[in-house]
Parts: structure tokens; C-alpha cells; sequence
């Protein structure tokens, strides 16, 4: 059976579509669910086994990128997401979904509260758009099983990317290994160098996932690498494989597990 | 009293803000006084003690990772100069919005009112007047911002409702009439008359809002009267201009392709699998030019309100950006009064288009910057949007008597009032201070809640017809979709911003993000639910009826009470004549080069041919997950293409080509050869990239001085163009816009912008595996120049102007073989034997090649054939031909017979340039050097 995916949308969500459709096409059941629909209890989160949170400009990203869908969601449906994390649920957020899932404190270590970690403008204090290399890296993310080691490409689209936090914090994430995705340069050694790390992020971290390894928030774009046309260099590339498509094979087939 | 919340980033960050604005105080103003700059975010909320500001400055406004706050006292302490920058009351701050809801959602009580606003904290020694200089040219726009100076009393805005005066038209002689129409209505005497006629037949006198109407209906931003009026060429009557290009369409009956073609807010062709594309071409040229951010970003919205309001609602898909403004390095006392700087509006138009499209989620991924310095009497911004909407959904039903008028999206304020009457007049020095109003900065997610809930309520087939409330705001839309039946509306239920407008401002006001649908009655309430549901305010403003009158009422009042038939066709015929005298132009005289490397890098580095990768990388051209071939590829992401292709049914592999073509310089010295390149150019861009030159669609948008005199000419001769390159390639124009108001007239200087004429195409292919990028793709390949081009045709060309000339003789396009040399091009991509193409335009066959390098990472070797001047063959800008790369050994013959071709040369490992002749070495240039050229100038503007 295709595991149930509610695709959470809300005023100025718009990678929603495409994201549906990767976990179509990595076998799941992808459902477009806008916020209020949970709110007003039209719709139930543990309805679902994968929660997706996509990229977009969740209320415009006024105060902080993604900061007032935080907000909304540990203020109205802190329990429903809290039951859903400790059923087993998979937690995935994209680049506007990764700047929600740290702000309501799921990420880095699991438990809505405090704001551990941030994002930041990006150092060049631009939104940029470019295809940058990524390095899986040993963790216990499961969205990522089976990668670790690989260097991808993948499509950076934000201008509030360089994750950011205090040392403590960040000795923390890293001795857990806790990071998924680091930015390589050409040579496949991770970098602050402009623009292969885009932004500025410390340790060159792309992308993180929680102790059990079921939540992850990435800032690149997954969902932007899985047809053969979508690198846009596939015609100077023999049988180029889509790389996105791992991390939505790797969620339903743990949401099948579970 | 007000809450005041500080914001800012921890004292040992660095504010990557802050050190954008020293970099434009440095790079643009040339102020070296300044030594950091801070940036401060404060939020004001009235209505709640501290003690609950506090719990949004914890909860909300700040993350203590990273920052810090205080309330009710400053942050930063110890700047030199310290500056609020805020929107002037009226203006809307998107953010206000969410700083309501997100209070609600903390169960924060009795809030009524929020705002936010910038400071900035300079450290330094800086003068006054380099405070001044700052705030001014950097910080602050006039029109939408003001400086904070102390702390306001409310946020709330209000006053009594403006009431409705009545005109005593019928008694007023004719300087009473000009003076009524000047900075208001833009209307000529003529037509001021015809409005007293109407209201002493009719024995009454009119409402301050029936002229007002009167005048937005009958501007030229609205009913196109140039378009549509006789003209006489020479003593000749022909046809008007309008009727031209729709019978061009008519005759070559591309009924397997059109859906609709000029009349509905955007053009639709066919698409595959039961699904239409649609396209739409937008120029904000007026907004733009005093307010460069919010006028981009408000062009924006409106285009793509125009496919929300195709048919029954279309999906945007696409957005295109094309400008021209003068060079970025225009000293700035030769700037006529009353106009910006170019170098501010450009970074400004970018931002505005960028955070518009951006927010939306909609791909930016095609488009051109072109510079001359005569666009500094006007800019031309160019918006363009593409939409996808099912076949059977592309046409609209005509509302019924009984039919409600929906409102949905914005609410309505002061916004815009005037627009389209004012975007019909020149510019003057007096523009930005009387029109002021007439600017508004957007509001995205706005547009985007609601274009998702337009969406739904399309699938559930609750929409009669839609359209969107631009120019004219409900004056216009909810006139245009009741005149065949007759519409009244109460304007008193329409949601405003703020209290204190009178019934005419709420009729003209152009607030942005609103739509009108004709619902009918029994559809309302599942409608108003799905508005509900994505938090999209809509109300019911009133019902189509059968009167044939177009009627308002404010409360009891009643505002506005006329004929349709005069509104509409009341305006008559406008009969224009002219004589065409061409320029006067010669030939210049130019020696060869003697440093041909140095003059490659001058071509390269012009500001028309330059890399504009700079501005497409801060659009996101990914979102959608369509993209199959993107604005820039090559191994270091940094050669350009010709066009975009986009597969907009995700899995499916059926694509859509966007691509376009202009060259205002040409027109200046021939509009008829002018307007043929810039059309071949749109479609040879598009057949580069492996489009069916049989499967494209062509949208015009003219934008010219006021076209009086020889202007009318040009622009009369621009028409033909167009009509006769439709007959002749066999394909439809299914969309246009004009805009003729781009001169300005100041005290000192009247100034004219080179006519532009842009042509945009988009079309269909079956599968985008048959597309090709412009980068070269191995050594050792064949490069062939496919196209028919006379080498000595350089007028207007790049090549001309470097040496500082115009020329005389402009490149005139062979309409009787661009047909062939285009369907050859495409048989040949088609047939795979093409590794790469990329088309001749601007800096010629040296660009095409550098480009094509660039992207691939290696060089060429090329001869030069003999009996053609070098430099002409190597710079020549003739549209519609093409370097192809072919796989070493391929047999040129995959090319028919017949078209025009020659081998070039091959490429080759080494990363350079080289050109032989009389096999021997002419010249070789590295394309680091090159590249460095063609880049410097916008990592300059752009600080990339």
C-alpha cells in the first residue's frame, strides 16, 4: 500500500505540487492539505504516516522566513504534531519547511520549545538561485539511508539560508552526528566558500535531522532533481539518474517499515 | 500609547544587510566616511501593554540565538546617526498583516492596529549632506517611504468619508473644460466636449465619479484610441493599426493552434492532453519610473492577474522580465528633472520583479536588459506571464442578469487612483509629485491565497467569467464585464484599508491583488466557503442586470448612473495622419581592427550583449519543478540560452518554449527592418533551443514616444512589420499591449526613447528530449553558420556603436527564406545530429561563439572565408541565422538543400578564440579574457 503524505500548505506555500509530486513518484500518497483544513479539524494529522512540509514563503516570511507558520502550528496543534513525531511519523521539511521545523524547535533534536538553531540571511544578503554539490553524510537520518558518502547536486533557492547557531549547540549537533547534508566545492571537500556554500552556513551545513532520524529540513531542493530533465546540464550527462529521488524513496519505504 | 520593539542581531554578528547598504553607500554614492552599518527592525503594535509586546518579542519578533530586542527604548546606542525608515501611513506593509495574525495565534488580546519598520545605525564621521545623500538615494523612496522622526500617536488611519461632488460640466466654457482635465483626467478638449454634450442631452450634471470614469474608460491606456483610430500616411488612408495585426491572424487561420486571440486578458494556443497555455505581455513603464520597486513588482502582479483572469482562471506558470533604461554609469546631472537614476532603477526594478514572482512561486527564467541613453526620459519595464488552464475551461461565459459581482483578494485604499489615466500621459517634471499616489508596492501572498482559492473554485465550476482589477480598478473590470447586459454595484460594501474614501476613489482606486467574478447566484456560497478556506476576503459587490447601464451606488447615494453605450462606444473614431521621412543617416567609414582581441572584448562587455547573470540568478527559476532547460547552463553555469523550455505537466514530456526578440536601436533608424529583426529574433531564439517553428504563438508589445509626427510613422511602419512577418511564417499574433506615452517633455529638454518594439513567442513541442542547449559539448566538432545575411547590412549593430556610430543600412531579413533556414534548424535538432545551436543577434557570430565557449569550457578555431570583410563577417547582427555544432565527421548535407550555410571551422581542446584567414592566423583571444569582459559589467552594477 502507498503510505498516506499530507503536503502541509498554507498562504504562500509553492513548492507544494512538485513535492506531491516526488513522493508519487517514490510510490507514496501524496494529499495537499492547507493548515486551516487541521486547524478547523477537517483534516487529521495521524491520518498520515510522512508530514511535508514544503518550500515556499509560508505568510510571506515576514518577521523571520517561516517564523508565523511556526507560530501557528506549536500554538494550535502542538499535541496532534508532537503524537504524530512519537508515533513514528517522518517529518520532512524543504528549504521554507526547514526554516519551519527549526523554529518550532523539531529541529535539531526532536522536541517542539526553544529555538535551538536558525536561519540566517545568506551572507550575500541576496536570494539566489543556482545548482550547488551536496555531500550525504553519515547520520541517522533515514531520509538519507544508504547514501552517506555520495556527493549530489541539487537547486538552492532562498535567501534566508545559512543555518546558524551557538557553539555549545553546534559541538552538540555534530558529536550526535546529527548533520544529513554538507556543501561541497568541485572537489567534493566541504567549504564556506562562496557561492559553492551559498550562504554561509556554518560548517557548510545543508541540512540536519533530529536524534532519531525520522525529521529532516534541508534548504536545497530535492523535489527539483528527480526527472531527467531537471539538471541543467543532463545534456552533457551519460544516462544521468535524477539524485533527488532517494530522499522520498528512503521516507516511504521507512513509513512502509513502521 | 504605542509599543516599540527593537530587533537586531547580536553585537558580534556580522548584518550581511547592513554590509549590502555599505556597499551600495560605497560602489554607488562614493561616501567612504561610513564604516559599518547596522540594521534595527522595530514593530509598533497599539492596543496592548508591554507586558504583551514583551511576550511578542520573545515568542514572535526575536530568536535569542541570534538577537537581541528591547521595548519601548532604542537598541543600538552608541551609532553616529541613527534612521527610521518607514511606509507612509496609507502605503500598505505587507508585514502588518502577519503581525495581527501571529499575535491572535499567541492569544495576544485587544491589539488593533501593527507595524514594522527599518532603522539603520551608521558608524562613521559622516557629514549631513552625505546623511542626506544616503537617505535619499539609497534608503528612503518619497513616494511610498518616510523618514521617522519621532514616534507616531496611532497607526490607524481614518477620517470621514470623502462625499460626492457634483460638476457643473454643462456651464463650463472651454478653459474651465482643459482645466478640469489637466493632472486628472488627461482627457483633449475634444473629448471634454463630448462628456458636456452627453450630460446637457441628458439634462443633469454629472457626479465627480462619472467623469472620473469617463475619463479611466476613454484613456489610452484603456482603449488603445492610437490603436484603433484611421490612420493617413502621406495622404493614404490605411487601415488602423489594430485591425492590421488581427487580420494578419485571421488570414493564416492557425485554427489548430488559437484558442483565443485578443480577446480574453491573455492569448491561448493548444497544449497537449486537453490542457491550454496562455500568454500575456505587460509593460509598467509610468509606476516604474517614480517608484521602480513597488511599479516592477506591481507590473508583476497585474500580468499575472491577467492569466488568474483567462478564461475561467488559468494557472501562471511562467513569468518573463525584459527592460530598457539607460547605462548605470549616466552621470547623474544630465538625469532630466523629475527622473530617477538608472543605475537606482535598475537594481530597483530587479528587487521588485524578483520578491513579486519569487513570492509567488513562479518561475522568472526568460528575459533581457537593453540600455540606451535616451531611455533615461523613461524606462521601459516589460512583464510577461504564462498560464496553463484546461481546453475546455479557456473560454469565458458571459455574465447574466442575476449574476452576482464577486470581489475577492485586497482589500481597497488610495492605491493607484489615477494609473491608467496617469500612465497615458508623458512624463514631466512635475510627474512624481502629482502622481505619487499612483505607485503602490504589491503584495504577493496576497495574489498567491488567491490564486489558490480562484483555482479551486475554477475545478468546481463556480466561475461564469473572471477578470482582474487593474487600470481602472472595479471601474474598469466590473464596466467591462457588464457591458453587453448592464451591472449595479454598492460601492459602500466593498473592504477598505482605511475610512475616509470618497465613492469615485473606491470606484477608480487601483489597489492591487483583487479579482472580479461573475458567480452565478446559486454558486455564491460554496464560493465565498473555498475564499474562506484559503483566508482570501471576498464579498458580493452587487448583480449584472439587464438595464444597459452601468450603475453605483454609496449607501443611499446614488454615484454613478450611465449609458454602457456611451461609456464604452461614446468615444469616437480618432482620425490621425502623418508623412514618413526617413532619417538622415549615412554610412560611417571603419578601418579593420588593429587589436582584434581588444575589440572582442569591447563587444563583449557592452552593456547590451554583457552577462545579465547577476539579476537571473536572484529570480528563482526552479520553483514548479518544470524547468528542462534553464536562462544559464554549461559547466560553469555561465553560458547563456537562447530561450527556456519548461515541461508544466510534471511526469509528462511535452514542453513549452518561452523566448522573445527586441532591438530598439534599430528602430531608430528603421522601424520596418527594425521591427522584422526584432520579430525573427523572438522566433529564431525559440527554434534554437529545438522549437517547431510551426507551433509558436507571437505576442507584440509596443512601447514608443507619443506618436506624433515622425513617431506615428515609425510606429505605422512597426505595424506592418508585424502583420507581414505573421503572413509570411505562417504564424498568429494572439496577444499585444501598447504603450505610447515614453517621451519626455520637461521644461529644459524634451527627450524620446528609442521606439521599442518586443516581441515575445511561446509555443509547444511534443518532447523535451528533442531540445538543445547553446553550450559546446566536445572538441573536435564541426561549427556551421546556417542563414541568409548580407555582411555589409551593421547598421545599429554593437560593432557600429563602439566606434561611436549609428550606420544607415539596418540587416533586412529575407521573409522569403527565413522560413526554410528556420524548419532546417529545426529538422536538424530534430534529428539529433545537433549538439549545440545558439542564434545570431547582438555582437554577432564573435558573441554567438564566445557564448557558446563559455559554456562549453573550450575554444574554437575558425576561418574566416575571403571576399568579406572580416570584421563585418565576424559582427554582423542579422537575425535568423545560426551557429550549429555537429559531432566531427557529420555530413553538413543533414541540412536540406538549398539553405544557406558555411563551415566555420572546429572546436578545439585549447580554452581560446582563434581565427584564421588566407590560411593564416589572423588573431586569437583567450576566453578568460572574454569572459572577464563579458561579466565585469554587471558583477559592477549588481556587486555579484
Amino acid at each position: 500500500m502507498r503510505p498516506p503524505v499530507i503536503i502541509m500548505r498554507t498562504d504562500g506555500t509553492n513548492c507544494d505540487v512538485e513535492t506531491a509530486y516526488a513522493f508519487e513518484l517514490a510510490g507514496g500518497a501524496p494529499r495537499l492539505v492547507h493548515v486551516n483544513q487541521l486547524r478547523n479539524g477537517k483534516e487529521k494529522l495521524d491520518r498520515y504516516r510522512i508530514l511535508a512540509i514544503p518550500g515556499g514563503f509560508s505568510y510571506g516570511d515576514d518577521v523571520h522566513s517561516g517564523k508565523i507558520l511556526a507560530v501557528e502550528l506549536t500554538s494550535f496543534l502542538r499535541e496532534e504534531i508532537s503524537g504524530f513525531v512519537a508515533a513514528g511519523g517522518l517529518v520532512l521539511g524543504i528549504c521554507n519547511g526547514f526554516q519551519v521545523l527549526v523554529r518550532t524547535g523539531l529541529l535539531p533534536f526532536g522536541e517542539i520549545g526553544p529555538v535551538r538553531t536558525t536561519l540566517m540571511v545568506n551572507d550575500s544578503a541576496r536570494f539566489e538561485c543556482r545548482w550547488v554539490r551536496l555531500r550525504v553524510e553519515q547520520s541517522p537520518c533515514v531520509f538519507t539511508r544508504g547514501a552517506a558518502g555520495q556527493v549530489v547536486e541539487f537547486q538552492v533557492a532562498h535567501g534566508e539560508g545559512r543555518f546558524f547557531t551557538e557553539n555549545a549547540t553546534l559541538e552538540e549537533i555534530e558529536s550526535r552526528g546529527l548533520v544529513a547534508f554538507r556543501y561541497v566545492d568541485a572537489g567534493g571537500n566541504l567549504t564556506q566558500e562562496y557561492p559553492y556554500n551559498p550562504n554561509g552556513s556554518l560548517n557548510a551545513i545543508a541540512g540536519i535531522t533530529d536524534p532519531s532520524g525520522r525529521i529532516m529540513g534541508l534548504m536545497p531542493h530535492p523535489e527539483r532533481n528527480i526527472l531527467p530533465h531537471h539538471h541543467p546540464n543532463w545534456r552533457r550527462l551519460k544516462d544521468y539518474l535524477p539524485a533527488g529521488r532517494f530522499v522520498f524513496e528512503n521516507a516511504v519505504a521507512a513509513a512502509k517499515e513502521a | 500609547m504605542l509599543q516599540e520593539v527593537r530587533v537586531g542581531l547580536l553585537p558580534a554578528l556580522r548584518d550581511a544587510r547592513g554590509e549590502e547598504v555599505l556597499y551600495e553607500v560605497r560602489t554607488a554614492l562614493g561616501i567612504e566616511s561610513v564604516e559599518t552599518v547596522r540594521t534595527v527592525k522595530v514593530y509598533r503594535f497599539e492596543g496592548i501593554d508591554e507586558q504583551a509586546a514583551r511576550l511578542l518579542a520573545e515568542q514572535l519578533l526575536s530568536e535569542a540565538v541570534f538577537q537581541e530586542y528591547r521595548v519601548n527604548e532604542p537598541l543600538i546606542t552608541d551609532a553616529d546617526r541613527l534612521i527610521e525608515v518607514a511606509y507612509r501611513p496609507g502605503v500598505m506593509n505587507p508585514e502588518a498583516g502577519s503581525l495581527m495574525k501571529a499575535a491572535a495565534d499567541l492569544g495576544v488580546k485587544g491589539l488593533i492596529a501593527a507595524d514594522s519598520s527599518l532603522e539603520y545605525a551608521f558608524f562613521g564621521h559622516l557629514s549631513d549632506r552625505e546623511l542626506e545623500t544616503i537617505t535619499r538615494r539609497l534608503l528612503v523612496n518619497e513616494t511610498v517611504q518616510h523618514v521617522v522622526n519621532k514616534k507616531p500617536e496611532t497607526l490607524l488611519l481614518g477620517g470621514e468619508p470623502g462625499r460626492t461632488m457634483i460638476i457643473p460640466i454643462r456651464t463650463m466654457n472651454d478653459a474651465e473644460l482643459a482645466a478640469l482635465s489637466a493632472d486628472r483626467l488627461f482627457l483633449n478638449l475634444e473629448e471634454m466636449r463630448l462628456i458636456q454634450d452627453y450630460f446637457r442631452r441628458v439634462e443633469r450634471d454629472p457626479t465627480d465619479a462619472e467623469v472620473e470614469i469617463l475619463a479611466q474608460t476613454w484613456s489610452e491606456h484603456c482603449v488603445h484610441k492610437t490603436f484603433k483610430a484611421r490612420i493617413i500616411v502621406d495622404g493614404k488612408e490605411k487601415k488602423p493599426f489594430l485591425t492590421r495585426l488581427r487580420e494578419a491572424t485571421a488570414d493564416v487561420a492557425r485554427q489548430d493552434l488559437v484558442l483565443s486571440a485578443f480577446v480574453d486578458n491573455s492569448g491561448v494556443m493548444r497544449f497537449y492532453d486537453g490542457w491550454a497555455i496562455c500568454g500575456k505581455v505587460e509593460t509598467h513603464n509610468a509606476p516604474s519610473a517614480i517608484e521602480p520597486y513597488g511599479g516592477a513588482a506591481t507590473g508583476s502582479g497585474g500580468v499575472f492577474r491577467d492569466i488568474m483572469g483567462t478564461g475561467q482562471g488559468a494557472k501562471v506558470i511562467a513569468s518573463t522580465d525584459i527592460f530598457c533604461f539607460a547605462p548605470p554609469e549616466t552621470p547623474p546631472e544630465t538625469i532630466p528633472a523629475g527622473c530617477l537614476h538608472p543605475h537606482y532603477l535598475l537594481r530597483r526594478v530587479v528587487a521588485g520583479v524578483r520578491d513579486y514572482g519569487n513570492r509567488m512561486g513562479i518561475p522568472t527564467n526568460n528575459g533581457s536588459v537593453h540600455f540606451h541613453p535616451d531611455f533615461r526620459a523613461k524606462p521601459s519595464v516589460i512583464v510577461g506571464s504564462y498560464g496553463m488552464i484546461p481546453a475546455d475551461r479557456a473560454q469565458k461565459g458571459r455574465p447574466r442578469p442575476g449574476d452576482k459581482v464577486v470581489v475577492a483578494g485586497g482589500r481597497t485604499g488610495r492605491d493607484g487612483i489615477h494609473g491608467a489615466t496617469f500612465s497615458s500621459a508623458a512624463m514631466t517634471d512635475r510627474t512624481i509629485t502629482v502622481n505619487a499616489q499612483a505607485v503602490q508596492i504589491g503584495h504577493a501572498i496576497e495574489e498567491k491565497r488567491m490564486a489558490d482559492a480562484l483555482l479551486a473554485a475554477r475545478d468546481e465550476g463556480l466561475v461564469r467569467a473572471i477578470t482582474d482589477c487593474g487600470a481602472g480598478g472595479f471601474a474598469s473590470a466590473v464596466g467591462e464585464m457588464g457591458a453587453e447586459t448592464g451591472v449595479l454595484i454598492r460601492l459602500d460594501r466593498a473592504p477598505l484599508k482605511y475610512t475616509g474614501l470618497a465613492p469615485w476613489e473606491i470606484l477608480l482606486s487601483e489597489s492591487q491583488e483583487r479579482m472580479v467574478a461573475a458567480v452565478a447566484p446559486e454558486n455564491v456560497l460554496r464560493f465565498m466557503e473555498l475564499c474562506r478556506d484559503h483566508n482570501v476576503e471576498a464579498v458580493v459587490l452587487g448583480e449584472f442586470t439587464d438595464t444597459g447601464r452601468f450603475e453605483a451606488y454609496h449607501d443611499k447615494e446614488k454615484v454613478l448612473d450611465l449609458e454602457m453605450e456611451f461609456l464604452h462606444h461614446g468615444l469616437p473614431q480618432r482620425v490621425l495622419s502623418c508623412t514618413f521621412n526617413p532619417p538622415d543617416l549615412t554610412e560611417p567609414e571603419i578601418l579593420l581592427p588593429v587589436d582584434w582581441a581588444e575589440v572582442c572584448c569591447r563587444v563583449m562587455s557592452h552593456l547590451n550583449i554583457c552577462s545579465k547573470e547577476p539579476i537571473v540568478r536572484v529570480y528563482d527559476h526552479g520553483v514548479q519543478g518544470t524547468n528542462a532547460l534553464p536562462p544559464y547552463g554549461g559547466v560553469a553555469a555561465d553560458g547563456p540560452n537562447d530561450a527556456v523550455v519548461l515541461t508544466p505537466i510534471l511526469g509528462k514530456p511535452y514542453g513549452m518554449v518561452i523566448a522573445h526578440g527586441l532591438n530598439p536601436v534599430l528602430n531608430k533608424i528603421d522601424a520596418y527592418w527594425g521591427g522584422i529583426w526584432a520579430a525573427a529574433e523572438a522566433v529564431a531564439n525559440a527554434v534554437a533551443v529545438g522549437a517547431d517553428p510551426q507551433e509558436l504563438a507571437l505576442i507584440d508589445n509596443f512601447i514608443w514616444p507619443v506618436p506624433d509626427g515622425e513617431f506615428l510613422a515609425y510606429l505605422d511602419r512597426a505595424v506592418d512589420a508585424c502583420a507581414d512577418f505573421s503572413r509570411a511564417m505562417n504564424l498568429p499574433f494572439i496577444s499585444g499591449k501598447d504603450s505610447l506615452s515614453s517621451t519626455y517633455k520637461g521644461k529644459e529638454a524634451v527627450i524620446h526613447i528609442p521606439p521599442v518594439l518586443c516581441i515575445s513567442v511561446f509555443g509547444r513541442l511534443p518532447d523535451v528530449a528533442g531540445t538543445v542547449t547553446a553550450d559546446l559539448k566536445r572538441e573536435e566538432s564541426l561549427l556551421l553558420l546556417v542563414g541568409n545575411r548580407r555582411e555589409e547590412e551593421m547598421g545599429g549593430s554593437i560593432y557600429y556603436d563602439i566606434h561611436g556610430h549609428l550606420g544607415k543600412t539596418v540587416p533586412r531579413i529575407d521573409l522569403k527564406k527565413l522560413p526554410e533556414v528556420l524548419l532546417a534548424v529545426h529538422s536538424a535538432i530534430r534529428s539529433g545530429a545537433v549538439l549545440a545551436c545558439h542564434d545570431v543577434s547582438e555582437g554577432g557570430l564573435l558573441a554567438a561563439l564566445a557564448e557558446m565557449a563559455f559554456g562549453g569550457g573550450f575554444g574554437a578555431e575558425i576561418e574566416l572565408p575571403e571576399g568579406v570583410r572580416p570584421d563585418f563577417f565576424l559582427f554582423n547582427e542579422t537575425a535568423g541565422c545560426f551557429v550549429l555544432e555537429l559531432a566531427p565527421g557529420t555530413d553538413p548535407g543533414v541540412l536540406p538543400a538549398g539553405v544557406p550555410y558555411v563551415v566555420l571551422g572546429k572546436t578545439i581542446p585549447e580554452p581560446d578564440l582563434r581565427f584564421r584567414r588566407n590560411a593564416r592566423p589572423l588573431f586569437a583571444v583567450s576566453l578568460a579574457r572574454l569572459r572577464a569582459a563579458y561579466q565585469r559589467p554587471m558583477k559592477e552594477v549588481f556587486g555579484a
